[in-house]
């Protein structure tokens, strides 16, 4: 698998959920944490972790110190680093190889993530945990026995792990569930958040679900946890889905919207961000239903990811927002009409 | 993370208020949050019509959670701790920031630390994954342990023989033990 790439092969359950991510926090004992930190013990950091992740054996080093803002930044928008890293004054580096991207020099020392188009908590759990083994083996890692393992920010102790899976969630979204899932899932120690729109969950049509509690749980019981929750959240989208195209009437009333979206995509000369996401939302309901001949929700998750307006800046001849709006047109169009 | 007013419930609602520049914040479940309304201790329109996103913009504001090491509900008074010797961070830094300095931090302001870390994860000890020269430490901790009950039994039913070479065994993984 191409590291930089996983929104372009198709996943499980790929229908409803867009991508599976598990990273693990890990510190190294003997270090301070970044803002008591010298340059000096930062280089060692980056220096160890280079070691313990050898080009020779594969893994890919990219220094953020040498990137522009545009380019760090299309990172996080393409989920392989957080934002607080792309934004950090600290300038690290990702170490990547297959599913597993490293953060070296996040909030914590090393963040470990993995990241599987699709559902894929047990996939993506492995591949980290073999990454941390790999780790376990050469350095040093903070951890005690009453907290587990050490993190900067209290809130991650214990297994440093969160578990996220991205769902795509029109149905439940349309269906006013989602306030539900809130409450329901906060008694777990679960959490749901929207990933669009403005700061409004209610509006948007894509989720996060992650763990919040990291301490007093194991990694397997919180895997199986999440496993279990998103099974059935799947399970309800689709039913939901049916009843929203249940007769001819409701099924051109979404058809409609689905082509109109695509219509839009088809034709548009400028294509601001959050139109191209509105109409992703649009358009990914019509390619998960089967309303628009070709096109699968892989190829509009790859839409959504290419066009994102730093990647953009980072990899197109563009310099202003107009001539970027440009570009997302005519690349949204390739890619969605791409043989 | 648990409701700071009854510490039983699964925290719903974040509350916070700045009266004449004096800021108040509250995490608090459903139960007490409607108590503490009721009473008028906090106001009904400020709770929100989105209390779930307070609560999330409280575990990624590192003031906010700063503020939580700094509640005064059933948390020990700050002992005239030393500064930690690794970071030079006093329990007064930690509580400013919302983050310890470094790994030892926890070593050293442990007794501070647990009520706030109590609240947020609803426990205080770890269970799950440990690194390699833990799970090494734990098993042979185990084995002397079983090794001791052994001894004891062996005495008691006067088989002397297995008891001496049990002893030896002991002596042997006690003093990998001191290494």
């Amino acid at each position: 698998m191409k590291t930089t790439n996983w929104y372009t092969i198709q996943g499980n359950e790929n229908d409803v959920v867009v991508s599976t991510r598990v990273r693990l926090a890990r510190n190294l004992q003997k270090y301070p944490f970044a803002p008591h930190m010298t340059e000096g013990q930062a280089a060692e950091i980056c220096a160890l972790a280079r070691e313990v992740y050898p080009e020779a054996d594969g893994w890919e080093y990219t220094d953020f110190g040498g990137l522009t803002t545009a380019e760090r930044r299309s990172y996080a928008e393409k989920h392989l680093v957080s934002r607080e890293f792309a934004e950090s004054q600290y300038k690290g580096g990702l170490l990547s190889k297959n599913s597993v991207h490293i953060m070296v020099l996040e909030e914590d020392h090393l963040r470990l993530q993995s990241i599987y188009p699709g559902f894929a908590l047990e996939e993506a759990y492995r591949d980290v945990s073999s990454a941390d083994e790999l780790l376990d083996s050469r350095a040093e890692i903070a951890y005690n026995e009453k907290f587990g393992y050490l993190t900067h920010c209290p809130t991650n102790l214990g297994t440093g792990m969160r578990a996220s899976v991205m769902l795509f969630l029109p149905a439940c979204s349309k269906a006013h569930l989602i306030r539900g899932f809130e409450e329901q899932l906060g008694k777990i120690g679960l959490t749901i958040r929207g990933m669009t729109g403005e700061g409004s969950r209610a509006e948007g049509r894509l989720f996060q679900i992650s763990n919040q509690i990291t301490l007093g749980v194991t990694e397997e019981e919180t895997i199986h946890k999440l496993s279990g929750i998103v099974e059935q959240i799947v399970k309800q989208e689709r039913e939901l889905r049916g009843i929203l195209c249940k007769g001819k009437r409701d099924e051109n009333l979404v058809r409609n919207q689905v082509r109109r979206a695509y219509g839009t995509l088809m034709y548009a000369t400028l294509l601001q961000t959050e139109e191209m996401v509105h109409l992703y939302e649009e358009i990914r309901l019509g390619a998960s239903l089967g309303m628009i001949e070709n096109l699968n929700p892989v190829r509009v998750d790859e839409m959504l990811f290419s066009c994102m307006p730093n990647t953009l800046a980072a990899s197109e001849e563009c310099k202003t927002p107009e001539e970027r709006d440009e570009v997302r047109a005519k690349k949204a169009r390739e890619i969605l009409t791409r043989e | 993370m648990l409701c700071e007013k009854c510490g039983k419930k699964e925290a719903t609602f974040y509350y916070k208020e700045n009266v004449n520049g004096v800021e108040k914040s509250y995490t608090l479940c459903s139960d007490c949050a409607a108590e503490m309304q009721k009473n008028g201790v906090i106001s009904g329109t400020s709770m929100g019509a989105d209390p779930f996103g307070q609560l999330q913009k409280l575990f990624s504001e590192d003031k906010l959670f700063g503020s939580l090491f700094n509640t005064g509900l059933k948390q020990p008074e700050a002992r005239e701790t030393p500064k930690c010797p690794l970071c030079g961070s006093t329990f007064a830094v930690l509580a400013k920031n919302g983050k310890v300095g470094c790994p030892g931090c926890y070593e050293v302001f442990e007794a501070e630390l647990i009520p706030s870390i109590r609240r947020i994860h609803g426990r205080s000890t770890h269970t799950g994954k440990t690194p390699a020269r833990f799970r090494e430490q734990n098993e042979r901790k185990q084995k002397i342990a079983a090794m001791e009950k052994e001894l004891k039994d062996s005495i008691a039913s006067e088989n002397y023989e297995r008891a001496a070479e049990l002893r030896d065994q002991l002596r042997n993984l006690r003093g990998n033990d001191a290494q």
